[in-house]
């Protein structure tokens, strides 16, 4: 169970997050909407101030104001409706979770297989690879306990910057206006640095300066430093190689804002700056790390290891060894454990086999007793009790 | 648990308030626009030129304030609702961490040679459970190689296991009579499982279905007998209970759901046929993700208390992890001997060292435990020299 509470963070917290803005959404909604009709309603008062009141005209308020509260109750269904819609992904993702603990056996296998297609989908969506995400979150019927959407939101954003356009993730950056101040986030400053100098860039320097009046202001308590910096470019031709004016001019300055993007939208929704499936590969790995995996001799290796395997032992390479404090011994014929039921016995050439096994080929081979791995034989009476604490 | 449960009462509150305020505005509402609409009539009614009475105005007026406050009501009654839903953003706070990746070293993987292989083992993992398509598009989209690696004989593992999801097992019954031998070596039940299976199918039917059952039961059990004695008297005794119906019978326990013995036979049937093959039930993928999540909060727990110390330093640039994870004796998969004086993992330069009494400690401790040329075994009274003991390979 501690696994859930330390690595399912995400899976309730985004949910909730976007519970949280279509609740704000829909606060907004009404809002506006109750004053719609409250503006109607102080209509129609005013009219019933007056001393003569005509049938005809309050008909006629009396229509608009139907109108308003029919305009009100729709939006109210609507919002509310979205509301319900989001509480309940995070309940099924609770309820999910809460799967865990009652099941036992294949079904215990069978969940944390789909944890590990979760957390698979979540990997690839971190690394662009929305397709096989999107395929995968399919096949293992895991849609609803990802958060594709939001990583497929920003993939549009990301597109659009790839291709040197703004206007995507400005209107992103309007969206989470509030969480992003409170974040003290950059982004919109950035991109609009970025557009300024793309104007100069095509040397539309007039333009330019036009842009940087309408954008800059706003910028000014947090930015000043920079914005006079950047409004410097003014006088610079593009290909200049003074620094720090030439690497305004650099390429690879929308690249950075991809990558500033992918983390501030990691930031708005709590996500943590790596993927629970990179964490978890290099926390198994340790924990199943032994100097055996790299060791040179061959056969101190156990092909059924995964640290043994060739690929992951190149991925284990650099983390840390598991601890051990404990002895845990087995044989290396039968892979049965060594204790008081099947003592460890040595050699005369200092190898230790289980008992069971070592008087089972003795049996089977009139007393003598081949080491499997110097291939050395010896009669079995010279094996000797090996005492492990 | 009670993590979990936690937040599930906190969005359970806020699923039960939404629905309330639904109701509650298209209930006030509804009323408020029939009102209106009553009003309207009575007017409509009215002539031409009528002029509104005092009575009339002043009930329009009480209705327009009636309108105004229940509207604004509403919208506070929905501003309200406001701390129910952040108490379940503040409940998974506390409930759950925040930032798993704490107990990870940053850039662990973060070589483009690393990354491939990291892409690369994800494809082999799901060739491995038979999701061709998954591992195919991944291949694509991180342009990794898997060359030489064998597909095949999970395919016709995969086809048989995606028919079994769809509750068809004649595949898996032609596979296991054609594998009888290998199975049987096994001491696999895997073949009688899948009888008994469709004999309780069978039995689930009713009494209509009865003699068909022992039918059944007839042509196949009678290869079990040796084996499966003791099960199929059970199963042949479930028949007295087919009028009642099974479930309320003292042979309940051995009709679980549908979906349990499908799930069981399936998990069965992956495990014998990997031990076939040769291979591990689980792919080491999968092995190894389910050990990081074992391990990450006992890791996490020692990373803040190492934190609270101020010695989180050490953490980074050890040979190992700080403390022992236990993965349970299925995770083992080579021998350790920890030296029991120095409680320490024997190294290449520390090795076990057997004492003439037979008694294991590392060369380190011995040469520790030595005064002159004599040697007392820490176990027992033997004295012995320090030249005695021999290394051992474990």
């Amino acid at each position: 169970m501690a696994d859930i509470k330390s690595l399912e963070h995400p899976t309730l917290k985004v949910p909730y997050e976007i519970l949280n803005k279509k609740f704000r959404m829909a606060q907004k909604t009404l809002d506006r909407e109750v004053s719609h009709v409250q503006q109607s309603v102080a209509q129609a008062e005013k009219c019933l101030m007056k001393n003569e009141v005509k049938a005809s005209q309050i008909t006629k308020h009396l229509d608009s104001m139907v109108e308003k509260l029919q305009v009100l109750k729709r939006k109210a269904e609507e919002s509310i409706g979205e509301e319900i819609n989001a509480t309940n992904v995070c309940k099924r993702r609770v309820a999910h979770l809460k799967d865990q603990s009652t099941l036992t056996g294949g079904a215990l296998t069978n969940w944390r297989r789909k944890r590990l297609d979760r957390m698979v989908v979540e990997y690839s969506l971190r690394n662009g690879f929305y397709q096989s995400a999107l395929l995968l979150a399919e096949r293992s019927e895991i849609k609803d306990f990802t958060n594709i959407d939001i990583f497929l939101n920003s993939s549009e954003v990301e597109k659009s910057l790839t291709n040197h356009e703004t206007q995507k993730c400005i209107s992103w950056c309007h969206e989470n206006k509030s969480k992003l101040r409170k974040l003290k986030s950059t982004m919109e400053f950035n991109l609009r640095v970025q557009e300024f100098v793309e104007l100069i860039r095509k040397d539309c320097r007039v333009e330019a300066v036009k842009h940087a009046r309408k954008h800059f202001p706003g910028f000014e308590e947090e930015h000043l430093p920079k914005i006079q910096r950047v409004m410097a470019l003014l006088v610079f031709p593009i290909n200049t190689q003074l620094l720090p004016y030439a690497t305004y001019f650099d390429i690879s300055r929308w690249t950075d804002l991809i990558e500033q993007f992918r983390q501030e939208n990691y930031r708005l929704f709590q996500l943590a700056s790596q993927s629970g499936f990179t964490v978890s590969l290099e926390a198994g790995l340790s924990a199943l790390k032994t100097p055996q995996c790299y060791s040179e001799h061959k056969e101190s290796k156990n092909p059924a290891c995964p640290v043994c395997n060739e690929d992951f032992n190149k991925l284990a390479e650099e983390l840390p060894f598991a601890h051990c404090s404990q002895s845990g011994l087995y044989c290396y014929l039968t892979g049965l454990p060594l204790n008081e039921n099947n003592q460890p016995m040595m050699l005369p050439n200092g190898y230790v086999y289980g008992e069971q096994a070592l008087a089972l080929m003795a049996k089977e081979n009139d007393g003598q007793v081949k080491c499997p791995k110097t291939k050395e034989v010896f009669p079995y009476k010279k094996a000797e009790k090996v005492f492990v604490m | 648990m009670e993590a979990v449960l936690a937040v599930e009462k906190d969005v359970d509150k806020v699923l039960s308030k939404f629905t309330g305020i639904n109701d509650h505005s298209r209930r006030v509402l509804t009323d408020l626009i029939d009102q209106m609409n009553n009003l309207k009539e009575e007017l409509e009614n009215a002539p031409e030129e009528h002029q509104l009475t005092n009575i009339q105005q002043d009930l329009f007026k009480t209705s327009m304030t009636k309108i105004k406050d229940t509207v604004s009501r509403l919208a506070v009654e929905h501003r309200d609702l406001h701390s129910s839903v952040s108490k379940v953003g503040k409940s998974i706070d506390r409930n759950f961490t925040q930032d798993f990746a704490a107990c990870s070293r940053e850039n662990a993987f973060s070589t483009t040679e690393k990354m491939d292989t990291i892409n690369k083992v994800i494809c082999k993992h799901y060739y491995r459970q038979g999701m061709h398509d998954v591992a195919d598009s991944l291949v694509g989209e991180s342009g990794v190689s898997v060359e030489g690696y064998e597909k095949e004989p999970f395919t016709e593992l995969h086809h048989i296991s995606d028919s079994l999801k769809n509750k068809d097992f004649e595949p898996l019954l032609a596979w296991a009579t054609a594998h009888h031998e290998a199975l049987d070596a096994q001491n696999s039940s895997l073949e009688f499982m899948i009888h008994r299976l469709k004999y309780i199918e069978l039995l689930k039917l009713g009494v209509a279905f009865q003699s068909e059952a022992i039918g059944y039961a007839r042509t196949h059990f009678r290869n079990f007998v040796h084996k499966h004695e003791k099960e199929i008297q059970t199963l042949m005794g479930m028949l007295l209970f087919i009028p009642k119906g099974i479930d309320c019978s003292p042979y309940r326990t051995h009709c679980v759901p549908d979906s349990e013995m499908w799930l069981e036979i399936y998990e069965m049937f992956i495990r014998d046929a990997c031990q076939m093959l040769g291979v591990c039930e689980h792919s080491p993928l999968f092995t190894c993700i389910n050990a990081g999540c074992q391990a990450i909060p006992a890791l996490l727990n020692i990373k803040q208390v190492m934190m609270q110390r101020q010695v989180s330093q050490i953490w980074k640039g050890t040979e190992e992890l700080p403390i022992e994870i236990d993965l349970g004796p299925d995770n083992r998969y080579h021998s350790m001997f920890a030296c029991p004086i120095l409680r320490q993992q024997s190294t290449k330069n520390n090795p076990p060292m057997r004492l003439m009494c037979g008694h294991v400690i590392s060369r380190d401790a011995l040469q520790k435990l030595c005064s002159g040329n004599k040697l007392k075994c820490p176990y027992c009274p033997l004295e012995q020299s320090p030249q005695e003991a021999r290394q051992i390979y474990f």
